[in-house]
């Protein structure tokens, strides 16, 4: 398993009270998990807790069997460098910086800025974005934006892309766009997509989804197979890695 | 992170004018009035180094208190009680061993040069023009190689003070009120009821100094003859060949000796104590301009990064550590302190130049220096550069440590909220 969370929960606000709690649960290498649930069921808490972005208040997280909670700051700093990409929604890009150099923001921390430049270039032709590389993002429509926010969070083809609402803030045919694009990247790069959503539409390209209710795992909608904290859910084929998008 | 630094200043443009400004003006004013001050103060100490000589050694003025005589009078043990207590000077006015000076001036390797004198206050007279002025007494030759005066001549040469006999080097200021010029003749008393002596006036400075220009200078034959006092002297000037050990070596001399010694800096304490109060107003003046551009940067960073929280949780995600964030923001005000700082160096640098051309027409100095002096003295830059750096620097620091404190996570929760 790639990720695997043990009674994970997470305390919250004066005086505390338990945002999430008890959740178990594993998420398989390669695998499209979607979580659904209705607004502050602890949806995005939980994705939050796995990514590394937020600690747990209780329960542990692991992730190729390292302990999120026993690493140091700079160990989780790179691994979200170079495991992670993370997919909001809002795009949170940098305003001051153009489409390509925000891409490259990560590979800039990595070092590695010039050596990404031409997969750079690959994401925005694929994501619909050629020939707009030297633009701000105040230049871009919302769809460009979100499509360019997913080009800088698989600029370092990280395992891992974490999603949290990435429709939240698109029109439908930008919703599908996006959700395509997550759904292709995870079939053809083999990378695992966990992706936050209240659309029950869009949660149903996942291979897997889990519902979160008050904080707590609920009944699994359209899971079968192997077993996620006695849950049922679909089995995932292994999708091929490899190739550039 | 400096990449991203800059783009957020040039993003910011008249926000960051603004801070710019700040330091700019702060380090270019330093620069400025630092030069003026220092480079008059420099005039002034370069007078009183080399006008006067760098060491004075006189004979001690011992004044009587109410019991210094009880000893010599009554024994060491007695209780005396003055109806009229003794009062006045209790010394001679001469130093009493002057040759036993001279050796040890000439056997020490510090010593450039010395210069016996002798100074009596005198009254000068031409015709019915009159002037009470203190005229000194000493041999030209080393009088010029102890003090700078032989390079304030303006008209003859004060060499030629010793030639003959009864000739005089008149300050400019002394001149002008006798009205004479040189090779004309000034009669010489010791006051209206002592005799008069004839001098001829060999020579004439300008220092610029009103009060050295108002001296007078002697062979010390002819002064020793005019004060009826041969063959002695009340002062040596001498001359170190570095004047900076002049305090020190005054210092050892003086606990040697029975005469005073003082060095070019004890007898002008004085003018320290200004050059001191000069310093605390210019510091404060300046550090207060400083404190300022630091609060316009403080402010105006710490709005940053309120503003720019997102960015910060963004970065975080991506792997930019606490430290990146940090130096993304500390590196926004060092660039600031870095660029205003070298241009306010630059620009107070070019208008010194222009402020030299600014022409003086009054004041002490006007016949001295005909303009303003300003210094160019590296460590002035050097002071004015690290005070606006540092100034840039502390007020970044705040911000940027704040900005490395937000939790990523909890700017993320509210975005989505």
């Amino acid at each position: 398993m790639a990720i695997i969370a043990r009674s994970i929960g997470k305390r919250l606000g004066e005086p505390p009270s338990d945002i999430l709690s008890g959740v178990s649960m594993e998420v398989r290498d390669r695998e499209f998990l979607s979580i659904t649930g209705r607004s502050g069921s602890g949806k995005s808490t939980l994705l939050y807790l796995l990514s590394s972005l937020d600690t747990v208040s209780s329960g542990a997280v692991e992730i190729d069997g390292q302990d999120l909670g026993a690493m140091s700051p700079e160990e989780l700093c790179f691994f979200r460098n170079r495991q992670v990409g993370f997919v909001f929604q809002f795009h949170y890009l940098l305003s001051e910086l153009s489409a390509i150099e925000n891409v490259l923001m990560p590979a800039r921390k990595a070092g590695e800025e010039e050596t990404r430049r031409a997969y750079a270039f690959n994401l925005l032709e694929e994501f619909g974005l050629a020939g707009k590389s030297d633009r701000l993002p105040r230049e871009l429509s919302g769809g460009e934006l979100q499509r360019l926010a997913i080009a800088r969070s698989l600029i370092m083809r990280p395992k891992y892309l974490f999603a949290d609402e990435p429709t939240g803030s698109l029109d439908t045919a930008n919703g599908e766009l996006v959700v395509g694009i997550l759904r292709r990247i995870n079939q053809r790069d083999g990378t695992t997509v966990l992706m936050v959503t209240h659309d029950s539409g869009f949660a149903a390209a996942a291979d897997r989804q889990i519902r979160l209710a008050d904080g707590r795992l609920g009944e699994a909608d359209t899971s079968v197979g192997a077993s996620a904290n006695g849950r049922t859910d679909r089995s995932v084929a292994p999708h091929d890695r490899g190739g550039s998008l | 992170m400096i990449f991203l630094a800059v783009r957020y200043l040039v993003a910011r443009r008249r926000q960051t004018l603004l801070m710019l400004l700040g330091v700019f003006f702060g380090s270019a004013a330093f620069v400025l009035i630092s030069g003026v001050m220092l480079g008059f103060r420099g005039y002034l100490v370069n007078q009183l180094i080399n006008t006067s000589g760098h060491i004075h050694i006189a004979a001690r003025e011992e004044f009587l208190t109410d019991h210094s005589l009880d000893a010599s009078f009554y024994g060491p043990l007695a209780r005396v009680f003055w109806r009229v207590p003794p009062s006045g000077r209790k010394d001679s006015a001469m130093i009493e061993q002057p040759q036993a000076w001279y050796q040890r001036l000439k056997a020490d390797p510090r010593v450039v040069a010395f210069s016996p004198q002798l100074t009596a206050g005198v009254l000068f007279s031409k015709g019915k023009a009159t002037a009470t002025a203190t005229l000194i007494g000493c041999d030209p030759e080393q009088q010029v190689r102890v003090t700078t005066i032989g390079d304030y001549v303006t008209a003859g040469r004060f060499q030629d003070v010793a030639a003959g006999g009864g000739r005089l080097a008149l300050g400019e200021e002394l001149r002008r009120k006798l009205g004479v010029n040189v090779g004309q003749d000034v009669r010489v008393s010791l006051g209206p009821a002592g005799g008069v002596v004839p001098f001829r006036v060999a020579a004439v400075f300008t220092t610029g100094n009103r009060l050295l220009d108002e001296l007078s200078y002697g062979a010390l034959a002819d002064v020793q003859k005019v004060n009826g006092t041969p063959n002695q002297v009340n002062e040596i000037v001498v001359r170190l060949a570095d004047h900076a050990l002049s305090a020190q070596v005054a210092t050892t001399w003086a606990a040697l000796s029975p005469e005073k010694v003082e060095s070019w800096d004890q007898r002008n304490a004085y003018i320290f104590d200004v050059f001191k109060i000069q310093d605390t107003v210019r510091y404060s003046s300046i550090g207060a301009v400083m404190i300022v551009a630091a609060f316009g940067i403080y402010n105006v960073l710490a709005m940053t990064v309120m503003q720019k929280r997102r960015d910060i949780a963004i970065l975080r995600s991506m792997g930019y550590s606490t430290r990146d964030i940090v130096v993304l923001f500390l590196s926004q005000g060092l660039l600031l302190g870095l660029s205003g700082t070298s241009l306010g160096l630059l620009a107070g640098y070019v208008i010194s130049f222009y402020l030299e051309t600014i022409r003086l027409n009054a004041g002490p100095i006007e016949s001295g220096i005909a303009h303003i002096l300003v210094s160019r003295d590296p460590s002035i830059y050097l002071q004015a550069a690290a005070l606006a750096f540092a100034a840039a620097s502390i007020a970044s620091i705040l911000p940027a440590r704040a900005a490395g404190r937000l939790p990523p996570i909890e700017i993320i929760r509210a975005g989505a909220e």
